[in-house]
Parts: C-alpha cells; sequence; structure tokens
C-alpha cells in the first residue's frame, strides 16, 4: 500500500508540470464565446463576400470546438479614413476579442492600430498591409501579381500595341496603389502599349462609370482597359457598353463580384484577376481566433489568385 | 407656492435639443455596458471636436441666413497645405497650421467676397467653390496622403488633457468664443438682425456686408483648423479629409435649433445636435447594427431626437 502510494505521488509529481506545460502550451486557452469585428475599407459587395467568409468560420469554429464566435461586421458608409477610424475607435471600447480590418491607409489607420495593441487586442489586417514598422498579422494574396496577370493578358489580347488606361480605386489604399503600379510596370515593358490616362474611383462604380465615359470620350483611341479595384472594372464595363464600344475595347478586369462573372459571360470583360474575399474573411477570424486561444500565428497568409475567363466562369 | 417643475428650462430655448441629447445619452448608457467606459467617452468627444467645428461655423452662417457646402473640403485643403508646408517645404510645423489657418481664412474670404459683392447665393456659389477647392486638393496630392507629419504637433489631435481630448477642449474654447461674440457683443446682435431681416437691418445704419463678409473669413479659419488637427489626428495629411464634413454639421445644426432662413439658433444648439449625431454614430457600432441598416437606424433616431424636441418644447410652453 505504501509502495502504491509512493508510486501515486511519483505519478502525481510527474504529470503536474506536464499538466502545467500543456496548460502554457500555445493555442489552449478555451473560452465559452468569442466576439470578432470586421471593418472593411466600405460598404461593397466584396467585403459582403469577406463577411460570408467569417460567418463561415465562426461556423466551423462552433462545430469543431463547442465555442460560440459572433462576428459582428461593421462597415464604414464611405471609402473614408476619418469615418473607419471613427469605427474601429468604437469598436475597441466593447472590448472585441479581435479585430480584423481592411485599411484604407495604413499611416491614417496607424493611431486607431496602436489604440488596439495597446489595449492587448489581437489584430489581424486583410486585402491590405500593415503600417510600416507594426506587426500585425495579414492576409491578403499578392496585390502585385493579381495586377500583372490582368495587365498581361490586355497586354496579349492586344497583341502588344494600343492604347490602354488604367483605374486606379482609392489611391492612398495600399492593396489598390500596388496594383496600379504593377500594371504600369508590366506597360512600360512594351513600347507598343501607351498608358494614355489613369482614373480614380474611389472604390464606386458610379464613379468609375463616370471615369471611364470621359477618359473614353478624350481618348478615341483607347483599345483596353485595367483596373485596380473590385468597383472599377464594373464601371468600365457599363461606359463600354453605353459608348457602344463592346468589342474595340478590350476590358480585363478583377475581382468576383458577380457583375464582373455577368460581363465575362456576356462578353463585355474580356476576363478577370481575381482575389478570393471569402477565403481572407474566413482566414482573419481563424487567426483572431488562433491568437485569443494564445497561439502564434504566420505574419502573412497569401490566399491566392484566380484568373476568370468565360470558359471557367460557368453558365 | 406652487413652482413649475420645468420652469427653469422655459427660458432656455435650448431645452428641447438639451432634453433629446439627455435621453439619448441615458438610454444609450442603459442599454450598452461599454458606452459609459471613459475610453468610449473619449471617443464620441474626440469625434465630435471636428465635426463640432464646421458645426459652430456653419451655425455663424446660418445665422446669417447662409450656408457653405465648402467648409468641409476648406478643412481639408487647408489640412493637406499644412501637410505639405512642414513635410514637403519643410517649415516649422506650429507656423505651417497657423498658415493653412490663414489660407482657410482667405478661402472665407473668396466665398464672402463673391456673396456680398457680386450677391451670389451662398448655396449655390459655394457648390462651385467645394468643387475648385476639392480640385486643388486632389490636384496638389493626386490623391495620395502626405506622411511624415512631425510627432509634437501630433499631440494637438492625439493627446489628452485630463482625460478630455485636445481637439475637444479646442473646440469647446472655439465654441464659447462663438457663443460669448454672438449673444453677448453688438457684432452678435448685428448678426442676429441681419439674419432676420437684411434690408431692415441695412436701414438700421448696420454694414450688413461687413458683418457678412468677416463671418465667411471666420467660418472659413475655423475649418481650416479641423482640417490641420485632423492632420495631426490622423499622423498624415489625408486628401479624403472634410468628405463627410458637409451634410452632418448642416444637420447638427438644424436639430440644434439654428433656423436656415436665418436669425435663429446658436452655436452651443448646433454643439448639442451635433452631439446627438455623435452619439448615434457611435451607439450604432457599439450595438453592431449591420451597415446595410445603418442608415435606417440613424435616421430613425434623429426623427425621433427632433420630434421629442418639438413634443418637450411645447410641453415646456404650456407648462410656463
Amino acid at each position: 500500500m505504501k509502495r502504491f502510494a509512493t508510486l501515486l505521488a511519483c505519478a502525481a509529481a510527474f504529470a503536474l508540470p506536464v499538466a502545467a506545460v500543456a496548460e502554457d502550451a500555445q493555442g489552449t486557452v478555451k473560452k465559452d464565446s468569442y466576439r470578432f469585428l470586421v471593418v472593411p475599407k466600405v460598404v461593397h459587395p466584396w467585403f459582403d463576400k469577406v463577411n460570408d467568409g467569417a460567418q463561415a468560420a465562426a461556423a466551423a469554429i462552433k462545430a469543431q470546438t463547442g465555442s460560440n464566435v459572433e462576428v459582428i461586421y461593421s462597415a464604414p458608409q464611405s471609402a473614408d479614413v476619418v469615418q473607419q477610424n471613427q469605427i474601429i475607435d468604437s469598436a475597441l471600447a466593447t472590448r472585441p476579442d479581435g479585430l480584423a480590418l481592411d485599411l484604407l491607409d495604413p499611416s491614417g489607420n496607424r493611431a486607431s492600430l496602436e489604440e488596439a495593441q495597446n489595449q492587448k487586442i489581437p489584430l489581424v489586417i486583410f486585402d491590405s498591409i500593415p503600417p510600416e514598422g507594426m506587426a500585425i498579422p495579414y492576409i491578403g494574396s499578392d496585390f502585385c501579381e493579381q495586377a500583372k496577370i490582368a495587365a498581361r493578358r490586355l497586354v496579349e489580347v492586344l497583341g502588344g500595341n494600343g492604347e490602354v488606361a488604367i483605374m486606379q480605386g482609392v489611391p492612398t489604399a495600399p492593396n489598390h496603389s500596388i496594383r496600379a503600379k504593377c500594371h504600369r510596370e508590366v506597360f512600360a515593358e512594351h513600347p507598343g502599349i501607351k498608358v494614355v490616362a489613369e482614373g480614380i474611383d474611389n472604390d464606386s462604380i458610379e464613379t468609375a462609370q463616370q471615369q471611364a465615359a470621359a477618359i473614353m470620350q478624350a481618348n478615341p483611341n483607347l483599345k483596353g482597359w485595367v483596373a485596380s479595384d473590385a468597383a472599377g472594372p464594373i464601371g468600365i464595363g457599363q461606359a463600354i457598353v453605353e459608348a457602344g464600344k463592346q468589342g474595340k475595347v478590350t476590358l480585363v478586369g478583377l475581382d468576383n463580384l458577380p457583375e464582373m462573372l455577368d460581363m465575362i459571360r456576356e462578353g463585355v470583360a474580356d476576363s478577370s484577376s481575381a482575389s478570393q474575399p471569402e477565403l481572407q474573411g474566413y482566414w482573419s477570424v481563424m487567426l483572431l481566433w488562433a491568437q485569443a486561444t494564445g497561439a502564434k500565428v504566420p505574419g502573412y497568409l497569401d490566399t491566392g489568385n484566380a484568373f476568370l475567363t468565360k470558359e471557367n466562369v460557368g453558365g | 407656492m406652487h413652482t413649475k417643475p420645468l420652469a427653469f428650462l422655459t427660458r432656455s430655448p435650448l431645452a428641447g435639443v438639451f432634453l433629446a441629447l439627455a435621453v439619448i445619452f441615458t438610454l444609450s448608457a442603459l442599454i450598452s455596458p461599454y458606452f459609459l467606459t471613459p475610453y468610449n467617452l473619449s471617443v464620441i468627444a474626440r469625434g465630435l471636436a471636428f465635426v463640432g467645428l464646421i458645426t459652430i461655423a456653419q451655425s455663424m452662417l446660418m445665422v446669417l441666413g447662409e450656408l457653405d457646402l465648402s467648409l468641409g473640403v476648406i478643412g481639408g485643403l487647408c489640412g493637406v497645405i499644412s501637410g505639405i508646408l512642414m513635410v514637403r517645404l519643410g517649415l516649422e510645423p506650429y507656423t505651417s497650421m497657423l498658415l493653412a489657418i490663414l489660407l482657410g481664412a482667405c478661402l472665407g474670404l473668396l466665398n464672402g467676397f463673391l456673396v456680398t459683392v457680386l450677391r451670389l447665393h451662398s448655396l449655390v456659389l459655394t457648390i462651385g467653390t467645394a468643387g475648385i477647392f476639392g480640385g486643388a486638393n486632389l490636384v496638389l496630392t493626386r490623391g495620395v496622403a502626405i506622411t511624415g507629419i512631425p510627432k509634437d504637433v501630433q499631440y494637438l489631435g492625439r493627446g489628452d488633457v485630463i482625460g478630455l481630448p485636445v481637439p475637444f477642449l479646442i473646440m469647446l474654447v472655439a465654441l464659447a468664443i462663438a457663443t460669448f461674440v454672438m449673444l453677448k457683443t453688438p457684432f452678435g446682435r448685428y448678426m442676429y438682425a441681419i439674419g432676420n431681416n437684411q434690408a431692415g437691418a441695412r436701414m438700421l445704419g448696420i454694414k450688413v456686408d461687413r458683418v457678412r463678409l468677416l463671418v465667411f473669413v471666420v467660418a472659413g479659419a475655423i475649418a481650416a483648423l479641423a482640417g490641420v488637427l485632423m492632420v495631426a489626428r490622423l499622423g498624415t495629411a489625408q486628401p479624403s479629409i472634410g468628405d463627410t464634413w458637409v451634410l452632418a454639421p448642416i444637420a447638427a445644426a438644424v436639430i440644434g435649433g439654428v433656423a436656415t432662413t436665418g436669425g435663429i439658433g446658436s452655436p452651443i444648439g448646433a454643439i448639442f445636435g451635433a452631439g446627438i449625431i455623435a452619439i448615434i454614430e457611435n451607439i450604432i457600432v457599439l450595438f453592431g447594427v449591420s451597415p446595410y441598416w445603418q442608415g435606417i437606424v440613424s435616421g430613425v433616431i434623429v426623427v425621433l431626437a427632433i420630434s421629442f424636441d418639438a413634443i418637450s418644447r411645447r410641453y415646456i410652453r404650456r407648462d410656463a
């Protein structure tokens, strides 16, 4: 009996530190419920897809762990960094378990992000990059590669010759400005391609349509378009149809909004280089949840790009 | 002795909007556990500061019977100019901010000159000048923010004094000055006289155009102050500063009892109105309202606030 007690005591002594280590190990702190906030750039169908992905991740975590996950989606009504900061600051007041953000301008959002870090609220940035010097995990596709896929396709369709235009999106948004820069880099490699105009649509379909219409009026020899945001190609497509230039002006679009897919099916657009917003929303919540449990997460997660043509978008 | 419970309020035309603000504040505090936290109150105060400054400027013009739709754009342009002066041209940061405020006064002077000398309608004119000033902003920045704003001036936008955000305190100072001038000085009485009856004010010997011109200048300077403070807040000069400062200040002033036809209202009432809007914007996020419902929810609350204001005024009048 004494021997058994000694054995038990030894086993307990051995098990205790093991249990303690298990308790302290990464990703072992479990809560019954989590509340995550998703703040996109603006109210926009592309971000609705991000939200769909975020809600799917919440359902997956609930199914696998039993923890309730509430994802609150709060979007600025316009692509305005002041308004976005106001939403972020108000959201921080609710002490969420994590905050996923698509930054309108990393430098302009910096103060709000620093406040979140001071409050030790886990952060994830999607579809954008963190402000310089701030270590925040971020998720997205390779924006430059996405733009280059589109620009190369346009060059190929035009046979390496012709006047083209670029729609910039929100110039201060890093993903948009990176894409615009990479469009220019590809066109600069082809002497026969001349960029005759650049528009700014601020992620608004209506503005994109107006800008594209005016640019096509001013440049009657324009042969092709690329865009740096999801709203841009939809507005450009509308302008092409209204101007009766379908088949004369080639549009290589961006992303996979339903209107974009319709335009590819109808032949208004040749193709689209698409990021995958559902995956960005899904992995944003997964990384927030992982951080909330104490787990380490990667600094960058690439959700990849897809190239969409009439052949693969389906009926 | 029979004392009327709300008699002390009957003397103030601000009673209705103040009660509406108090009701919204109390309900928000009761419904959301996060509302009354010091951090959240400072978030509301900081947000209110910028729109509040534009609201003060707009309410001064509205008392005159004028409307300036370019104030937000002046704020944005002057913010960007301050950034250019201190970052690209290397000027001393505070001097840059003062020069930008001076530019705001000049842009106000331009608006005032065209309104008073050419007899242009301020609402229509400032739609045009807003386009010019906004266009100049884009030309100067090409839509790209100016980064590298010196850390020491960022205190003006991000700092706190005894728990109150610095821009909020600056807004309170501007409010105190504007209220004092409008309610306690001959110049303020001239403003109300002009707003009530411009022709009558002329007949009384008031230099109507001079007063109107000066108010446009002051409004431009206040708008520029809001712009440079926002640059200090963000740490960058964003071309989009001021984009959302057009309709909210007018709505705030109207909610606060400032008549668009002139002659009625005060900056304090307008700030109460701005306070209502700031709280609505805050609680929409605290409550996690869907972005697609936010317009409806905030619109309904504003309608309820205005209705409450009107009903409470009627009640107070009857009680008196």
